[in-house]
């Protein structure tokens, strides 16, 4: 493993301790990881076209052209920009919980999102900014300027989660807030009931969004390490409850597989890309995802 | 179940301990943070039951583990009796301990007898025995004994045991020991029983074996404790019993000696060595053969002496080398050879013809010849009878008479003259035939006097419907000892009877046939015997031409044989005396005394094994019956009954071990356990054994080990469980 692609793991990239810094490793170590570049020709404009020859990329054969002229034509590309993003970001308290002490689940998104912000300037794609709880706490518009990484990072870095979330409300108070079709991307646990939010979900993508779903959660919640008899308390509502957690691991690991589940099934049903993440999990799988959508549309 | 410290019981009151420990102190859970408890919350509630559920089941494990280790302390234990066998080692205990005092117990290992073995485990068991306990000590004699008055007395008793030559069986012993021990008023009841566990020790379907099986079901708190002090693999060589055949024999015919000689354990050879002994108990060896014997096999012996002169002969059949148990590598064995006895045979003319084949029976050609035959038989007519001198024999034989009824009053009776000479102590037969007829005439004349009943009628048989000889089984009489033991394999039915003479009020019958009609009988008269056949023995040889009455008299008739010799030695008063007694069957030997040879006491030499001290008083005659009867020979040996001093009377007999007594055979646990029951009886080898097998059968098996057993278990449990509740992290 090269230097850089060390920054893909959450247990490393936790020693960094600023934003832009991490931003940078996350998406250097990212890019040093791909070998031949699938991505050529994201977010970069039309320049000109050339004829086929064979080896080129079939997919870049312009049909168009092909369709006008007869022959075959692939296009070359330039930066493009008309690419909006937005960060939506989960500011609810359960989103600072972590089992291990290390990242937390917000953390975890923090770095993302700052990463992704990195990448989308570096291409000159504007990036927004959007943080809620019960609803939107603050937003920055976007813009593609390179000081705009520097506002967006350091409000990321002065987040802090706390209080309690309406995550269904908050997404379609963004829906309404968003003029032009955009790449939503929401950082979030999901902690609460699913429909209302897969409701808003909708909405977004009905409103002509692209829509990418972090579902960030924290490894434990994940994974269910405890053992033995245990008592546990959400944090939002301080409700306690005291369990085996041995005998308790298998019921409780059916339960949140099967609530990721829910979720990917009905984001593939409305063409929303769903991320199912955890603190544990190195952040190349999440910027993938990103470049792969930005791809979609391009 | 017992408990050895019952105290330590109060021990389970601590089970409280893990009650309160999950009432009051309930472990507290550990605490976490969790956001997405959301997903707990549905299945919480069968959680909460399963967990409620395991809970229980740890409280119940816990309090298994104080009570188990309660238990544990307390000393567990099951006895095997159904009740009675409680308390403490220590409590008084009435203790019998059962000797076997057989001649098998001389069997010598690691140079002890198995005698001194017992004594010496029974010493030490009586130094075990708790205070106060009272204690029998019994062998195989009959006699009834009590409880002694100490522990002294009984060691005593225990070091003068010996061994018994006619020890009774040890099942009797054990039986009455039982029958003791429950007569104690001690609560705690042991019998002790000292045995090399050999299979004639212990028969298993002998009548006392069930008495002794149906008496220890009825004893279910006695502890029978069995006492090996045998030899595992026993080796030993041993004389069956030794049969002189005859014991009385004529002049110069040939002592014939049989005996089997057997092997338990390893076979090999041996040197057999026969000995007669003179007066002065000089030996002189007249025969030796080399016997190979197989593995537990046993080989007949036979010796035949020839020469021996007129008197009683006394003498020894012996192994040349002795082994570990030299009771049974002796026998010993006394003859008469007496001058042959005259018989007188009256028959019809010709005479000799109708007396040839009882004559050939009793007295061959071939033995009158050289002088060995037993009987010297003098042929005369019927006629010639009534004047013939009978004083002379020691028998008459009337064979196939005809009507002997005085023609005129005024002659002499010859049914009379033969009831004289009967009733003087001599022997009378009649073998009825065809002759005798008419019945009328046969019965007058003094008949009815001198036989055993009237004549009635001649019985005739079909020819394809016979009647045969049918002996009683195992009839005591001395007629029928040639066929004692085997009156199946007699072939009695080769040889058939057509006719017979019916008789009327018929007494003293011997042999019946097979329809039930007397075929020999025997009246008493006077001092005498008159023997009387409903057939005669005498038609086959005579050739007539008629139809014979039976097929008794033919040459292949080795039966009538047997039959004719038996019933002249019964006449001539031989056939019921006995020499050669086993032990035990010898409390009243009876010497039948010519009248020359009564003299007015008589003196009994004991054989000399008998113990020094010992000795029986001479004995006085009966002078009524002509016999000495000698008393209380106990003693394995030769006897010499000696009066008139140098030149007087000797007469004497032997008495020998029974060999049943000296078999060493190992009886197999199956068998005893067939004998006891399972569980009923304890058996040790060792003092280490004996300790052991008595503690289980007072206390009880041990069950600490299980119950240690049985905690680790549920310990083991309860770690798992609790870790899987309470798990450190």
């Amino acid at each position: 493993m090269s230097t850089a692609e060390k920054y893909l793991k959450p247990e490393v990239i936790r020693q960094i301790k600023r934003l832009d810094l991490r931003a940078q490793f996350i998406v250097k170590g990212f890019l040093q990881g791909l070998h031949a570049s699938p991505f050529h020709g994201f977010s970069v404009e039309f320049s000109e076209h050339r004829k086929y020859t064979p080896g080129d990329d079939p997919h870049d054969i312009d049909w168009l052209v092909y369709a006008k002229t007869d022959k075959y034509y692939v296009k070359k590309f330039e930066a493009e920009t008309n690419i909006t993003g937005y960060l939506v970001m989960d500011l609810s308290r359960s989103m600072g919980y972590t089992y291990r002490q290390e990242l937390t689940k917000f953390d975890y998104a923090i770095c993302l999102a700052a990463a992704l912000c990195y990448l989308m300037i570096h291409q000159q794609d504007p990036v927004g900014l959007i943080t809620f709880d019960e609803k939107i706490r603050s937003s920055l518009p976007p813009r593609a300027r390179r000081s705009h990484l520097g506002n967006v990072l350091s409000v990321l870095a002065n987040l802090k989660p706390e209080g309690k979330t309406d995550v269904a409300q908050s997404l379609t108070q963004v829906a309404a807030m968003l003029r032009h079709a955009s790449l939503v991307m929401v950082f979030s646990d999901l902690l609460a009931e699913p429909e209302p939010i897969l409701h808003a979900l909708h909405r977004l993508r009905h409103g002509g969004h692209d829509v990418i779903l972090f579902h960030v959660l924290d490894e434990a919640e994940v994974k269910f390490p405890f053992d033995g008899m245990v008592e546990l308390e959400d944090p939002e509502d301080h409700q306690r409850l005291q369990i085996d957690a041995t005998g308790f691991r298998r019921d409780y690991l059916d339960e949140i597989e099967a609530f990721r589940e829910t979720y990917r099934r009905e984001c593939s049903q409305a063409g929303i890309d769903y991320v199912a993440l955890d603190t544990s999990m190195q952040f190349d799988r999440a910027l993938t995802e990103y470049l792969v959508n930005r791809r979609g549309r391009g | 179940m017992n408990f050895l410290h019952s105290a330590f019981l109060y021990g389970t009151l601590l089970v409280a301990i893990p009650i309160a420990l999950h009432l009051i102190m309930r472990q507290k859970p550990r605490w976490f943070e969790f956001p997405a408890l959301r997903f707990v919350q549905r299945k919480h509630e069968i959680n909460r039951r399963r967990m409620r559920l395991q809970h229980w089941i740890l409280l119940i494990l816990r309090m298994l583990v104080i009570a188990l280790l309660a238990m544990a302390l307390a000393g567990p234990s099951l006895t095997f009796s159904d009740g009675g066998v409680f308390g403490s080692q220590e409590e008084p205990v009435a203790a019998v301990l059962v000797f076997d005092a057989s001649p098998r117990m001389q069997y010598r290992h690691d140079n002890k007898t198995r005698l001194e073995t017992a004594q010496e485990m029974g010493l030490w068991l009586l130094a075990q025995l708790p205070q106060q306990s009272e204690i029998a000590v019994l062998d195989t004699r009959s006699a009834h004994e009590g409880f002694l008055a100490n522990p002294g007395a009984a060691e005593d008793r225990m070091r003068r045991l010996e061994t018994i030559t006619n020890s009774h069986p040890l099942v009797a012993a054990v039986d009455e020991a039982i029958l003791l021990a429950g007569r104690s008023e001690l609560a705690r009841k042991e019998v002790y029983v000292f045995t090399d566990l050999s299979q004639s020790a212990w028969p298993p379907d002998s009548s006392a074996a069930a008495q002794l099986q149906d008496r220890i079901a009825a004893a279910s708190d006695m502890g029978v404790f069995l006492i090996d002090v045998g030899v595992e693999k026993p080796r030993n060589f041993g004389f069956g019993r030794v049969v002189p055949l005859p014991e009385i024999l004529s002049e110069k015919s040939p002592l014939r000696l049989e005996t089997t000689l057997s092997c338990v354990g390893e076979g090999g050879e041996r040197t057999v060595e026969l000995f007669l002994i003179d007066r002065e108990g000089r030996r002189e060896k007249r025969g030796q053969q080399t016997v190979s014997v197989e593995p537990d096999q046993s080989v007949p012996v036979v010796f035949s002496v020839t020469g021996l002169e007129k008197g009683t002969h006394q003498g020894i059949v012996r192994l040349l080398e002795q082994d570990n148990l030299p009771a049974d590598d002796v026998r010993y064995f006394t003859v008469d050879v007496k001058q042959a006895w005259h018989i007188l045979v009256a028959a019809p003319e010709p005479a000799a013809y109708y007396a040839k084949f009882l004559t050939q029976a009793i007295a061959p050609q071939r033995y009158r010849r050289s002088g060995r035959a037993r009987y010297q038989c003098d042929v005369i007519t019927l006629e010639e009878l009534s004047d013939w001198r009978l004083g002379a024999y020691s028998a008459v034989c009337l064979v196939d008479p005809t009507p002997l009824a005085p023609k005129t009053p005024e002659a002499p009776s010859v049914w009379r003259r033969l009831t004289e000479y009967a009733a003087a102590g001599n022997g009378v037969a009649i073998f009825l035939g065809h002759n005798a007829a008419p019945a009328v005439e046969f019965n007058a004349g003094g008949a009815d006097e001198l036989l055993p009943g009237r004549l009635a009628t001649v019985v005739r048989r079909r020819n394809d419907d016979p009647l045969a000889l049918a002996p009683r089984k195992n009839h005591p009489h001395p007629v029928l000892a040639s066929f004692r033991g085997r009156q199946e394999s007699v072939p009695w039915n080769l040889f058939p009877i057509f006719r017979y003479w019916q008789l009327e009020d018929p007494s003293g019958t011997m042999v019946a046939m097979t329809n039930g009609s007397p075929a020999i009988l025997e009246r008493p008269v006077g001092k005498g015997r008159v023997l009387m056949m409903t057939t005669p023995i005498s038609d086959r040889a005579m050739q007539t031409g008629r139809d014979p009455w039976n097929l008794l008299a033919i040459s292949e008739a080795v039966p009538t044989f047997l039959l004719l010799n038996d019933m002249m030695a019964y006449l001539v008063g031989s056939g019921n005396q006995r020499l050669n007694y086993t032990a035990g069957a010898a409390d009243n030997v009876e010497l039948t005394l010519e009248i020359d040879e009564i003299y007015d006491r008589y003196a009994v030499t004991l054989p000399e094994q008998a113990p020094d001290g010992t000795d029986i008083p001479p004995v006085p005659p009966d002078r009524q019956r002509q016999t000495v009867t000698v008393s209380g020979a106990d003693w394995i040996g030769s006897y010499r009954v000696e009066a008139g001093g140098t030149g007087g009377l000797r007469r004497g007999f032997s008495v020998n071990l029974d060999p049943r007594q000296t078999q060493l055979r190992r009886t197999t646990s199956e068998q005893l356990d067939e004998l006891f029951e399972s569980g009923k009886y304890h058996l040790a080898r060792t003092k280490e054994d004996i300790s052991a097998v008595v503690r289980r059968g007072r206390v009880g098996r041990n069950l600490f080990p299980l119950v240690m057993m049985l905690l680790a278990v549920v310990l083991g449990a309860e770690q798992v469980l609790a870790n899987k509740f309470y798990r450190d992290r």
